[in-house]
């Protein structure tokens, strides 16, 4: 048992690592890097940058504590650098879908190539599946990081120091973003497991939670009680988090490290059963 | 006893369509082993039960003792599959030292056991080339290359040669005739001729179902013997010949090949007898045979059973 337990421990991490060498070592990942940097300049450039020199101003900020507390976000704009709200409000709602696109492919060209034949007579479908999974968290990790730095090295440039608590919050960021990932890296996982294709994995997923959500909505429109299950959909705490700060905001990590436990062990189950 | 592959009662389906019939055979470890069959007889569909590719829809399979896919299988099976390529974003090397570490080598030791299999099929050159960059040959010699690495106790080959130019396809055929001493090997392929010279088993499917497991040289070579003349203006030639002492019946399997029977006891020089009888015949002949081609043996029995 701690053979198997180890073996599948070894392989999934070589799966894992090998994704880390994809982004860094051939022109498929090299793009994408290009790609990354683009867009986080004109993020940073433009909006990050633009917006914190304008919450700078009290009236401003006055205007939008009053406009964000309406709505449960009250807290937006106490995190210790302007650069990190700005920052933190983005990618809440845009690194979600970047990520329905960049993961797409964890286990499909593979299938329909016919590289997975070669890879199940040495592994697991277990390992392969979790492996991939793992490398596009590391993938993610990495490039989150990265983004953070980016954005800490612009507000030292215009403040000119780094406060400690900007780090400490930076952290909570990234740790807060990982999270909110999982579960859309989870059902690229799964989608990508019954299709044969990124583009198919995409449209299967965006089609599925559009079908969700527009059941869910028909379900409780009709029978009110429902409503509840709404809470219950990837991303569905996004508003409350945006109204946690610190630390605190990991008090609505529960939500979605369940939904990435449930697509998991679905996408395990379809793995294991697809017809190679 | 146990056997490289066993398989009870194995069916499989897709939908309402039976690929496989409740096959019933065991195979031991030793010579290559011929899978033959028509197209759409379910070959492939048995490589991808053999490989755990495809689960069975009713029966039992073992591969080593072991369900196929199972971990214990891990580097001591290994498989061409067929149309399958490795990734085009990766070097050859890259790959298969992967594939290496994969089956517990070290990485140092995986890329030593890349270059060693890409060597055996001439492909050492092209260690640092992607996949998109090798014509379909040289796609088709990686992937034998990758089913070598390691000390694999069981190689399955779906269509080995097939696409291969003529020297290719030779380098092949040597290399598991070479290899068979250290692995078992399995060979999918509509080329009769090369299976009958590196297989010693046969099975026959059709329509997906086992119509004949047999031994290639056995009971064939007993009592059989194909001649091939040389192009030419003979007259008489099936009276002639079974004329001769000892000839239980002669048919004439294609154009100048004749296959004899005959009582191996009665005519134990029966061999001596047919070369003398042509010499005074006049008759040349281009090639004598023992024992009926793999061909004949298989065709007569389906067409006796049909």
């Amino acid at each position: 048992m701690s053979a198997a337990l180890s073996l599948f421990g070894r392989q999934t991490w070589l799966y894992s690592r090998f994704e880390l060498q994809r982004l860094f070592l051939t022109p498929r990942g090299w793009f994408a890097l290009a790609a990354f940097t683009t867009i986080w300049y004109f993020l940073l450039r433009y909006p990050i940058y633009q917006a914190s020199v304008q919450l700078q101003e009290p009236e401003i900020q006055q205007m939008l504590s009053g406009m964000l507390g309406m709505v449960g976000m009250y807290n937006l704009l106490n995190w210790s650098l302007p650069e990190l709200s700005v920052y933190w409000a983005l990618t809440v709602f845009f690194m979600p879908l970047a990520v329905l696109f960049a993961t797409a492919d964890q286990t499909c060209s593979d299938r329909s190539r016919g590289t997975l034949r070669f890879l199940t007579l040495r592994s697991s479908r277990d390992s392969i599946f979790f492996g991939r999974f793992i490398g596009q968290i590391l993938v993610q990790a990495l490039l989150i990081g990265l983004s953070l730095l980016a954005t800490l090295v612009l507000a030292v440039w215009r403040v000119g120091e780094l406060p400690l608590s900007a780090l400490n919050a930076a952290l909570v960021i990234w740790l807060n973003l990982l999270i909110v990932l999982l579960p859309f890296t989870a059902l690229m996982a799964l989608c990508s497991a019954l299709v044969r294709s990124s583009r198919l994995a995409i449209s299967l997923a965006i089609v599925s939670i559009g079908a969700v959500a527009g059941l869910l909505g028909y379900l409780v429109w009709h029978f009110p009680d429902l409503r509840v299950v709404l809470e219950y959909l990837p991303g569905a705490q996004l508003p409350m988090l945006l109204g946690a700060q610190g630390w605190d905001t990991l008090k609505h990590c529960g939500l979605p490290l369940l939904q990435t436990a449930v697509l998991l062990l679905i996408g395990r189950i379809v793995m294991q059963e697809k017809a190679l | 006893m146990s056997y490289l592959i066993e398989a009870r009662h194995l069916s499989k389906s897709f939908g309402q369509k039976a690929v496989l019939q409740d096959l019933t055979f065991s195979l031991p470890a030793g010579e290559p082993i011929a899978l033959i069959g028509p197209n759409g007889a379910g070959k492939t569909t048995l490589f991808s039960l053999l490989c755990g590719y495809l689960p069975a829809s009713s029966g039992e399979l073992k591969v080593l003792g072991h369900k196929p896919g199972s971990s214990a299988l891990f580097g001591r099976v290994s498989a061409l599959p067929q149309d399958a390529m490795l990734d085009p974003n990766f070097s050859l090397l890259t790959q298969l030292s992967f594939f290496g570490q994969l089956q517990g080598m070290s990485k140092a030791k995986a890329l030593a056991e890349s270059r060693r299999v890409l060597s055996l099929v001439d492909l050492a050159g092209s260690a640092d080339l992607k996949a998109t960059a090798l014509s379909h040959g040289m796609r088709k010699r990686v992937a034998i290359a990758q089913a070598l690495m390691g000390s694999p106790e069981l190689v399955m080959l779906d269509e080995p040669t097939a696409g291969l130019d003529p020297v290719n396809a030779l380098q092949v055929r040597q290399l598991i005739a070479t290899l068979s001493g250290e692995a078992s090997f399995i060979i999918s392929s509509h080329n009769i001729f090369e299976l009958e010279r590196l297989c010693g088993t046969v099975l026959y499917l059709e329509h997906g179902k086992l119509v004949q497991q047999s031994a290639v040289q056995s009971a064939a070579t007993q009592g059989y013997v194909t001649l091939t003349l040389e192009p030419g203006a003979y007259t008489d030639v099936l009276p002639q010949l079974r004329a001769l002492p000892g000839v239980i019946a002669v048919s004439d399997s294609q154009k100048y090949e004749y296959v004899l029977q005959f009582d191996a006891e009665l005519a134990p020089d029966f061999d001596l007898t047919l070369l003398m009888a042509l010499r005074q015949l006049g008759w040349r002949y281009r090639q004598l045979t023992k024992g009926q081609t793999l061909e004949q043996q298989l065709f007569a029995v389906t067409a006796k059973q049909a």
